[in-house]
């Protein structure tokens, strides 16, 4: 046995908060790594994350579910995609790593972002307080993602549902981001 | 006082009675009535006293162009000045109070400057006050502030929130009249995305100020059913109490939204939002703005512009006064007396400089013809008006029509001249609009109603048609044009008294003439020269009346005398709106270290180092000062281990098949033949050769690194190697990704550094000296299988060790440190012993990688390899920055130990004078060393490695002091180096 | 300003940052006789027209590309966006 054990204690773990028109909480245990594609081997890493994953690698602006449903894909740019999953352990990179076998690089990214899922009819209003991007259903429809930035900090925007939308933001900035979209929230109630 | 001027029901609800005050005394209006229209109905027809003459002022017109009546809006931290009552919303309870005077409104004592006004002529204050010069600061400047200005501030915290926003649409309408409802109705019929903005809290513009028919339905009862359509519509946003206020690139408009102005309780929510919104087009129908004519004592209260006279007459059921008389260059001025007639109000006289029959028949009016208004009588209160010919008619009020100039301001946003339409002598749009923008209505020049609301259709239409819309195919709203044919009368020439143009700066026709006979003739000179139009009206209503008498007098037309540009904003701001959120400690986002909850609990300190707050130092009990707390961490760290939270350096993963070649490039030394496992010290350099950052980066495999820099700049130094992998060498493989808020990473410090992480590291990993020397690094497991990363650096100088544990480990990890430390009596350390212990040792930080140094001042010369190319290496080599007598990086310890070194200090050569041309150098940081027992600093000073031992002087003209210092080494802490390897 | 990015249609410029001249691309050869003084107009001498220039963005709050946007400094309309690598590329640009 060892001496010490360690703890985990992500940023807004267990926030859950009920607004009304707006339901705001932090999903617990997401693990998101990042995918490279080598240059030159991007016919060979998308042919790896196709069999890994059982769907196309999305365009640069879009997410995917895997077939058998275990993750999301979000294209990011034209040489980085995230997988997002469910996964409690830190071993999150050696899980995909090992799927894609070689085809692609990959970097654990599950502690750098911090996740926020915002969702309700009045998710859309609320957001119109902070972002920048156009998220009418016309413009940014299901499975769209952007990434951008809200109140000086990075965000990576996706729309998962009708009126929900996944939110990542830096881990260490985690709180700032929260209260900015309280503020937002309790703005447009 | 009670409603004596309330003459007719208009739109407002007069079921429901609002009480107000107005310079504490209570009065009455309705629902639906602006501060202005109340004010009015109650008979106060003196709101005011002017900015430079103190002169008596009424309410001028009915709209956001209004120069006169401003007042103080609520009272105590709410107190807002210059509000203008004609577009301040009534509610119950509302409070007002006049500005601009001494004493009371009635008798203001300040009122004399009125009589001195022969010498406060245009230019009084440039020609008055130019000497002496010492009497600027202390005496002209104070006397001048405290008899000028408009309003007071509350002086207090404003007590409201504000917000910011970002919308989109297709078609963006900016005005809520005639042409903007019909140009929204046609953007919400086509299904296109329509967003229509209109400053007034209740939308129609001109189709609620008039009696004119649309589709044979009162214009506001047209407007109801147009508003009711487009409300049911999903794809429309009506925006109410919005001004667009500016035209920015690419179809992004301003806006602000007055969201609890009007409201008697403003409650937590967001006073007002300021909205970015994105437009693909945009109709601009933001109407007209009457002009006045000017004539001698213009500025009367009870002197109104017809069209606002209308306006309260028909919208508020206000009359401006019992007895009236109207004074018109053109047919609209009629309508103004037709109107009044109709709702029973004497209407005494209609002055038209034409000479020409009667517009309409206004029963009991005289029509008196070419003939004009020269003078008026009554100095709180208009009571008769003298006409060119003689004749002295009695009224309480006066109606004055100019004829209307097409609202343009938001087509010059974008450097678009109006262009002069000698067809209804105005300025309308010039042929450059601001990109997506087309001008519809009066705004470009359509002044009748039926060509407003149809010139709107059409220009949506065409708008929609190019953004690929199908314009619905159901007929526009049908309206008569009414007559509008005027002829320009600017100013009446008989007068003698003074006539005003710009009422908000109290200029007068005399005072243009001036600035013409004194050369300010070009409209930018007149302007600045007179101040005239740079009121926070922005010369609405006198610009053009002043640029047509500037234009007379140079004998020029009105176009080639020119126009002002129009910048943003259409109407003032306030500050609290452009800075949002952005207040106190919401002014920016922070960071947190993993560990900030531990270091909370434990006594730490917190600094901002960028966003970051990191732990600056941990107060034990007993500390007397932060030196007592700094001093303990930095000894107890070399005597056996310190803990420090290290996460904030920014950490960068290097992948791919060119990894190696890559760092090659970006670090001026070279990285190819680094080994997996180690670590090596790295220097950048800009491409003009000069430093810019440091770091060190471990290979964790043949193909994937891990950099560290400062963490100042971790952003920029992203940014750059993203520039050289795309813009530079595009065809290598490698990517970048940021894991700064990934891993938790804490620098274990001192003698019993390894012995404590031997606690923690599982232990089929041997961090012994052997097997993971001094820059080594590796993946291991720490705490039973938790993943971690090891590397053995050392920025203190002792034997030392940086750890790295997932984040979300981090705060639990620092705790563990701590219980694995206790049998060593470990510490935690702050930012400050962090920089203490990296004097000592004579690293360099931001302070000597500042900007200026190059890697030959630091020392550093010979890592600048010579076997390759790198970003930077050839501009470094310039002869000038490889000079023997360039400054060079060393250490400095006072002579006399018992004093402290000043960081800034200048270094002087024994027995030279202590100025510029003898300056050989500075001081960068300093710090007082607990192991040395006195103070320490590194600096730079020219040759300073050939000049081991010497005494200079190091003077600091900030602090009026000097003291002599020794160069020493820069390493004032194991020089050889035999702790890190230990 | 909006920047229409080649892969993700229209962004405000506030995501972006800004360096200047594309013609920092065309990085000197550091082998060539003149190596010094054409580093030296590389980083000194650039243009700073009054009209269409070619700039470099960096998609800093986005997708981390830069790009090479075609923009009239006096109107600010921008006529061309292009992904600063395949401009690298087309100059002749490798490793």
């Amino acid at each position: 046995m060892p001496e010490f054990t360690l703890t985990a204690a992500p940023p807004l773990a267990g926030y859950d908060r009920d607004f009304g028109a707006v339901t705001l909480k932090a999903p617990e245990h997401l693990a998101i790594v990042s995918i490279a594609l080598p240059l030159g081997g991007e016919d060979a890493a998308k042919k790896a994350i196709k069999a890994a994953f059982g769907v196309n690698l999305p365009e640069v602006g879009r997410s995917d579910v895997a077939k058998d449903k275990s993750a999301a894909l979000m294209r990011l740019s034209s040489d980085q995609a995230f997988a997002l999953f469910p996964c409690e352990t830190p071993d999150a990179e050696r899980q995909i790593a090992a799927k894609l076998d070689g085809a692609a690089y990959t970097t654990d990214q599950s502690d750098v972002w911090c996740a926020l899922e915002i969702s309700g009819t009045g998710a859309r209003a609320a957001l119109e307080r902070i972002c920048m991007i156009d998220l009418h259903p016309d413009a940014f429809a299901l499975n769209a993602i952007a990434r951008t930035v809200m109140e000086h900090l990075g965000v990576i925007i996706a729309r998962t549902g009708d009126n929900t939308y996944l939110l990542l933001s830096a881990s260490s900035s985690a709180q700032s981001f929260l209260h900015a979209l309280e503020t937002s929230i309790e703005n447009t109630q | 006082m009670s409603q004596t001027n309330r003459i007719a029901k208009g739109l407002i609800d007069t079921s429901r009675t609002v009480d107000f005050t107005f310079n504490g005394r209570a009065m009455q209006g309705h629902a639906g009535d602006t501060l202005a229209s109340a004010l009015l109905a109650n008979g106060q027809l003196l709101v005011g006293r002017s900015f430079k003459y103190h002169r008596p002022r009424g309410i001028f017109t009915a709209g956001s162009e209004e120069p006169n009546a401003l007042v103080h809006l609520r009272d105590g931290a709410r107190q807002e000045p210059n509000t203008r009552a004609t577009v301040a919303e009534l509610y119950d309870g509302l409070t007002a109070t006049s500005q601009n005077h001494r004493g009371s409104l009635e008798h203001d004592l300040m009122a004399v400057t009125d009589l001195m006004s022969p010498f406060l002529s245009a230019g009084f204050y440039y020609k008055t006050f130019m000497w002496p010069r010492a009497f600027w600061e202390k005496l002209y400047e104070p006397a001048i502030r405290a008899s000028a200005g408009l309003g007071r501030l509350s002086m207090e915290d404003d007590p409201d929130t504000y917000d910011k926003g970002y919308l989109h649409c297709d078609l963006l309408v900016i005005g809520a009249g005639p042409a903007g409802l019909s140009a929204a109705l046609a953007g919400g019929r086509s299904g296109a995305r329509v967003i229509l903005a209109d400053e007034d809290f209740r939308m129609g513009g001109r189709l609620n100020a008039e009696t004119l028919a649309v589709d044979d339905m009162p214009g506001s009862a047209w407007t109801e059913a147009a508003l009711a359509e487009l409300r049911a519509m999903p794809n429309v946003r009506l925006m109410t109490r919005t001004t667009i206020y500016g035209a920015y690139d690419h179809g992004v408009y301003g806006a602000l939204e007055r969201v609890t102005d009007h409201l008697p309780d403003p409650g937590v929510k967001p006073r007002q939002v300021l909205w970015r919104i994105y437009s693909r087009r945009a109709v601009l129908a933001a109407g007209a703005t009457e002009r006045p004519i000017a004539f001698g004592n213009n500025d009367r209260p009870g002197i109104m512009l017809a069209g606002a006279v209308r306006t309260y007459v028909n919208r508020y059921g206000v009359t401006p006064g019992q007895t009236m008389a109207v004074f018109t260059n053109n047919d609209d001025g009629w309508r103004t007396a037709a109107d009044l007639a109709a709702k029973g109000v004497d209407v005494r006289a209609i002055v038209d400089t034409r000479d020409r029959a009667a517009v309409c028949d206004v029963p009991g009016a005289r029509h008196i013809r070419g003939a004009a208004v020269m003078d008026t009588v009554g100095r709180k209160a208009l009571k008769s008006i003298t006409l060119t010919d003689g004749q002295v008619i009695p009224c309480d009020a006066l109606a004055v029509s100019g004829g209307w100039n097409p609202t343009v301001h938001l087509t010059c946003h974008q450097r678009g001249k109006p262009e002069w339409n000698e067809a209804i002598d105005a300025f309308v749009p010039g042929a450059h609009l601001p990109a997506g923008m087309v001008v519809a209505g009066a705004a470009n020049g359509q002044l009748t109603l039926a060509a407003a609301l149809d010139e709107g259709r059409k220009a949506a239409n065409a708008q929609l048609k190019d953004l690929g819309f199908t314009p619905s195919r159901k007929p526009g709203p049908k309206a008569e044009d009414e007559p509008r044919e005027g002829a320009p009368v600017w100013y009446v020439p008989e007068s003698r008294k003074r006539a005003w143009l710009d009422l908000q700066n109290d200029v007068t026709v005399k005072d243009i003439k001036q600035a013409h006979r004194e050369n300010f003739r070009s409209v930018e000179h007149m302007k600045r020269y007179t101040t005239l139009g740079m009121a926070t009206d922005q010369g609405k209503t006198s610009n053009i009346p002043a640029l047509a008498i500037m234009a007379k007098c140079t004998g020029k037309s009105i176009p080639e005398t020119g126009t002002t540009i129009f910048r943003p904003p259409y109407t003032p701001v306030p500050i609290g709106a452009l800075a949002g959120r952005a207040r106190g400690r919401d002014f920016r986002p922070y960071r947190l270290t993993p560990s900030h909850e531990w270091a909370k609990a434990n006594g730490a300190t917190f600094v901002e180092v960028g966003n970051w707050l990191r732990a600056q130092w941990f107060v034990r009990p007993g500390e007397k000062g932060w030196r007592d707390s700094v001093d303990r961490e930095a000894l107890q760290t070399r005597q056996t281990v310190g803990i420090c939270d290290v996460t904030t350096l920014g950490k960068i993963e290097i992948q791919g098949r060119d990894a190696a070649a890559f760092l090659n490039k970006v670090y001026a030394n070279g990285f190819a033949k680094l080994p997996v496992g180690r670590i090596r010290y790295g220097i950048m350099l800009r491409e003009d050769g000069i430093c810019y950052d440091d770091g060190t980066t471990a290979r964790m495999g043949e193909n994937h690194f891990v950099m560290t820099t400062t963490t100042a700049n971790a952003v920029l130094v992203f940014r750059r190697m993203e520039f050289a992998r795309q813009c530079l060498w595009p065809d290598m493989d490698v990517h970048l990704i940021s894991t700064t808020d990934g891993w938790a990473q804490f620098a274990v410090a001192g003698p019993k550094s390894r012995d404590l992480l031997r606690k923690v590291v599982d232990k089929e990993h041997d961090i012994s000296n052997d097997a993971f020397p001094f820059m080594a690094c590796g993946e291991v497991t720490v705490c039973g299988g938790t993943p971690a990363r090891l590397f053995r650096i050392s920025f203190s100088g002792e034997l030392a060790f940086e750890v790295a544990v997932p984040a979300r480990y981090g705060n639990d990890m620092m705790r563990v440190l701590m219980e694995a430390g206790r049998e060593f009596d470990a510490v935690p350390y702050g930012t400050e012993a962090l920089g203490v212990m990296r004097i000592e040792k004579g690293h360099a930080a931001g302070n000597e990688l500042d900007g200026r140094t190059t890697a030959h001042n630091l020392g550093l010369g010979r890592m600048v390899s010579a076997a390759k190319d790198c970003i930077g290496k050839t501009l470094s080599q310039r002869p000038e920055l490889q000079r023997d007598d360039a400054v060079k990086l060393v250490g400095f310890r006072p002579v006399d130990r018992s004093r402290n070194l000043i960081a800034g200090s200048h270094f002087i050569s024994q027995g030279r004078d202590a100025v510029m041309a003898n300056d050989e150098g500075w001081m960068s940081s300093v710090a007082w060393s607990p192991s040395l027992g006195h103070s320490i600093g590194l600096g730079f000073i020219r040759s300073g490695d050939a000049r081991m031992g010497e005494v200079v002087r190091a003077v600091s003209p900030v602090h009026d002091t000097e003291m002599q210092v020794e160069i020493t080494s820069p390493h004032f802490i194991d020089p050889q180096g035999e702790r890190l390897r230990a | 300003m909006l920047i229409n990015h080649p892969l993700l249609g229209p962004r405000d410029a506030a995501e972006f940052t800004y360096l200047g001249d594309a013609c920092l691309i065309e990085r000197p050869d550091p082998d060539a006789k003149d190596a010094a003084e054409r580093f030296l107009e590389y980083g000194y001498l650039r243009d700073n027209v009054a009209g269409e220039m070619r700039e470099l963005w960096y998609h800093e709050q986005g997708d981390r590309s830069w790009l090479v946007v075609t923009r009239d400094t006096l109107t600010h309309e921008i006529t061309r966006v292009e992904i600063a690598r395949d401009v690298a590329r087309e100059r002749g640009r490798s490793t």
